[in-house]
């Protein structure tokens, strides 16, 4: 990790995660530095591929594909590429907040990178978005989920400097966390199309 | 007079062996699903008889029989007393061990009372009744002659549990027999779906929440050698619990023949359901996070920090699809399946194997076998649970978007068959999933036998009297 964090690191955070997490450790990074220079840029490419995916497959839930106007495939990559967005920034500020009862760090910078990281397998793997395919993508991104949990689990101790038992239990709770922030993104989007706010397939 | 812990042994193995054959159940449907000819034709292999066999076996034989162990466990250290009427409990044991086995085989036999979670025919159900009303004589007896002034929380849920199924349960199967095998519910039409989930939603509410609560605010303490983070908060959250959870049943009938008015309130109800369920999940990772160097020595401690992050999912989820706007999209979808499967897996089955892992040793008065393969069971069982959910949101989803999707004539666009054969890679994943989940109990199964082989119940005696101040 060079002492700036920026996107250019992001061959290390992907195969090295472990060197990645200690340099971080040893540093500071202040948050802005990593939201402009790394989590924005990484957070662009999931809405960038479902929408060149979906304009031109169409989604593939099994059945025919179905495509969609293009206002409206821009409209939910960018419904997308906002909700991602929340998602690392509340991640990153409950990380903090938890800090406290676990005795790790409260740096925002360091929350904030630990997040970037744990996330980055997330963002490329989203590359399978070009084929938008629901079975295909969940048969890559299932496992890279999984690589990411583990890369919390690990990271977490290490970058925001706390015992391995107290950062197995704060990463517990950030994974409850993130869960229950996933299930609310499927909620929410769900209510807004019922009341009439989302994509009108097939008409 | 010594504790009674023989009856929470033989309860606690029944427990297990449940828990194994009803979730090979499950994962043989589950199969089912991907591959519809392993039936063989034969009526006992149908997927809805062996369905209705997985849940019958799950509930009653593994949730409630570890519910009961615990509960018979703990009073008696809560209270500081033996056991009330314990030939009457041993009766508990037989007579609801009896019901499971020969209700099952009604099942797979085709006798089916027509009601969800409580299909078992009539002769079941009043065994079923003569047998909880005892466990409740035996519990309630045992704190009627407590040593300690206080009733300590955990009993308070266990109590609500007792009280509330035995009333879900005797008014819900009211019916009329028609011949030994076949009876008629007392209820008809839209009152009959009332009854039905006032008793299915209040069974997972006061069994499958306010039971395990029980256990947790029993096991969790002990294990993490902690007192709970707040004990105000949890006699709050247990009113809260206890008065909200009775009215969120109707969010099942949802655009059903039922008065709106039902469906509002109890939508209503569960969303403020969020409240309670919410403090308890605080008040146990606050518990839990005081005792962090107890993690690396006790695999048990794992199972139950993990069960917690799962009941924050479902208790928020669950208040979630209970919305109309959300509902009206999720309901008949796999999504549903996830929703009560993160519960049951990942929060009734997390708890019960930590708590399994922490008494069984103090039963046999030995260490458990091998904390390596609890280890082991571990990652199986999150790894199981996490795919398990992840696909049936992922076919949940599919299944809204595909059914709601209309053409150009404003007609369905997909038929109920083209969108089930559009599911099968989502099942395939979901039966790997609990392929890994039923693995990890195998394991844990094998684990607790071996840790007890050759032993007998440790005899323990309750404290002397003039220390009978604080928590035991």
């Amino acid at each position: 990790m060079p002492a700036r964090f920026s996107i250019f690191s992001l061959v290390k955070v992907l195969f090295r995660p472990k060197a990645a997490f200690e340099t971080l450790a040893a540093q500071e990074p202040p948050a802005t530095r990593v939201f402009f220079g790394f989590a924005l840029w990484i957070g662009l490419l999931p809405p960038l591929f479902a929408y060149i995916g979906t304009m031109n497959f169409g989604w593939r839930l099994g059945v025919e594909p179905v495509f969609l106007p293009q206002r409206t495939v821009f409209a939910i990559s960018a419904a997308y590429f906002v909700a991602l967005l929340l998602g690392f920034l509340s991640s990153a500020v409950i990380a903090r907040w938890m800090a406290v009862t676990y005795d790790a760090s409260q740096s925002l910078g360091r929350c904030f990178a630990l997040m970037a990281v744990v996330g980055a397998p997330l963002a490329i793997g989203s590359v399978i978005h070009l084929y938008p395919h629901a079975f295909i993508n969940l048969l890559v991104l299932v496992p890279t989920l999984i690589w990411s949990m583990y890369l919390l689990y690990r990271g977490l101790p290490v970058v925001l400097h706390t015992g391995p038992n107290r950062g197995m239990l704060m990463a517990s709770a950030l994974i409850a966390y993130l869960l229950v922030a996933a299930v609310s993104l499927l909620g929410v989007t769900v209510a807004l199309w019922g009341s009439g706010l989302g994509p009108l397939i097939g008409n | 007079m010594n504790y009674e812990d023989r009856i929470v042994t033989a309860f606690t193995a029944c427990s297990v062996f449940w828990a194994v054959l009803g979730m090979l159940a499950g994962v043989y449907v589950a199969a089912e699903l991907v591959w519809p000819t392993i039936d063989f034709g034969l009526p006992g292999l149908s997927f809805g008889r062996l369905r209705t066999l997985h849940t019958t076996l799950v509930l009653f034989g593994f949730g409630v029989s570890g519910l009961v162990a615990t509960g018979l466990y703990s009073v008696q250290r809560t209270s500081h007393v033996r056991l009330f009427a314990p030939g009457l409990a041993w009766f508990v044991l037989y007579a609801w061990q009896l019901t499971i086995v020969l209700g099952g085989a009604s099942i797979l036999a085709g006798w089916n009372a027509g009601k969800e979670y409580a299909e078992l025919e009539w002769p079941f159900d009043l065994a079923i009744a003569v047998a909880w009303v005892s466990f409740g004589v035996v519990f309630f007896g045992t704190i009627a002659r407590r040593k300690m002034e206080a009733i300590y929380i955990s009993n308070w849920f266990y109590g609500a549990l007792i009280i509330v199924v035995a009333m879900l349960h005797i008014v819900n199967s009211l019916a009329l027999p028609a011949t030994f095998g076949k009876s008629y519910s007392l209820f008809a039409g839209a009152q009959d779906a009332v009854v039905q989930w006032w008793y299915g939603h209040n069974a997972v509410g006061f069994l499958l929440t306010g039971g395990f609560l029980g256990m947790l605010y029993y096991f969790l303490p002990k294990q993490a050698e902690q007192p709970i983070w707040s004990y105000r908060l949890s006699i709050v959250a247990f009113w809260a619990f206890v008065y909200t959870y009775i009215w969120a049943g109707p969010h099942h009938l949802h655009y059903h023949s039922i008065p709106e008015w039902v469906q509002s309130l109890g939508m209503a109800m569960s969303l403020i359901l969020l409240a309670p369920s919410w403090a308890t999940m605080v008040n146990g990772i606050m518990t839990v996070s005081a005792a962090a160097k107890k993690l690396r020595s006790d695999p048990a401690l794992k199972f139950i920090v993990l069960s917690l992050a799962f009941y924050g999912l479902a208790t928020f989820e669950g208040p979630m699809l209970a919305i109309k706007s959300v509902n009206v999209f999720s309901h008949f979808t796999e999504w549903t399946i996830g929703h009560v499967h993160s519960g049951a897996l990942g929060w009734n089955a997390l708890i019960t194997f930590g708590t399994f892992y922490f008494l069984v040793p103090r039963l046999a008065g030995a260490p458990l076998y091998s904390a390596r393969l609890a280890n082991i069971h571990f990652w199986l069982a999150l790894a199981g649970v996490m795919l398990y959910v992840l696909s049936m949101w992922g076919a949940g989803v599919s299944q809204g978007v595909l059914w709601l999707s209309l053409d150009k004539l404003g007609e369905v666009r997909f038929s109920f068959n083209d969108v089930m054969a559009a599911m099968k890679p989502y099942y395939l994943l979901r039966f790997i999933g609990g392929l890994l989940f039923l693995a990890g109990a195998v394991l844990m199964a094998v684990n607790l036998a071996r840790t007890f082989s050759g032993r007998r119940t440790v005899v323990v005696a309750p404290p002397p009297a003039h220390a009978a101040k604080g928590l035991t």
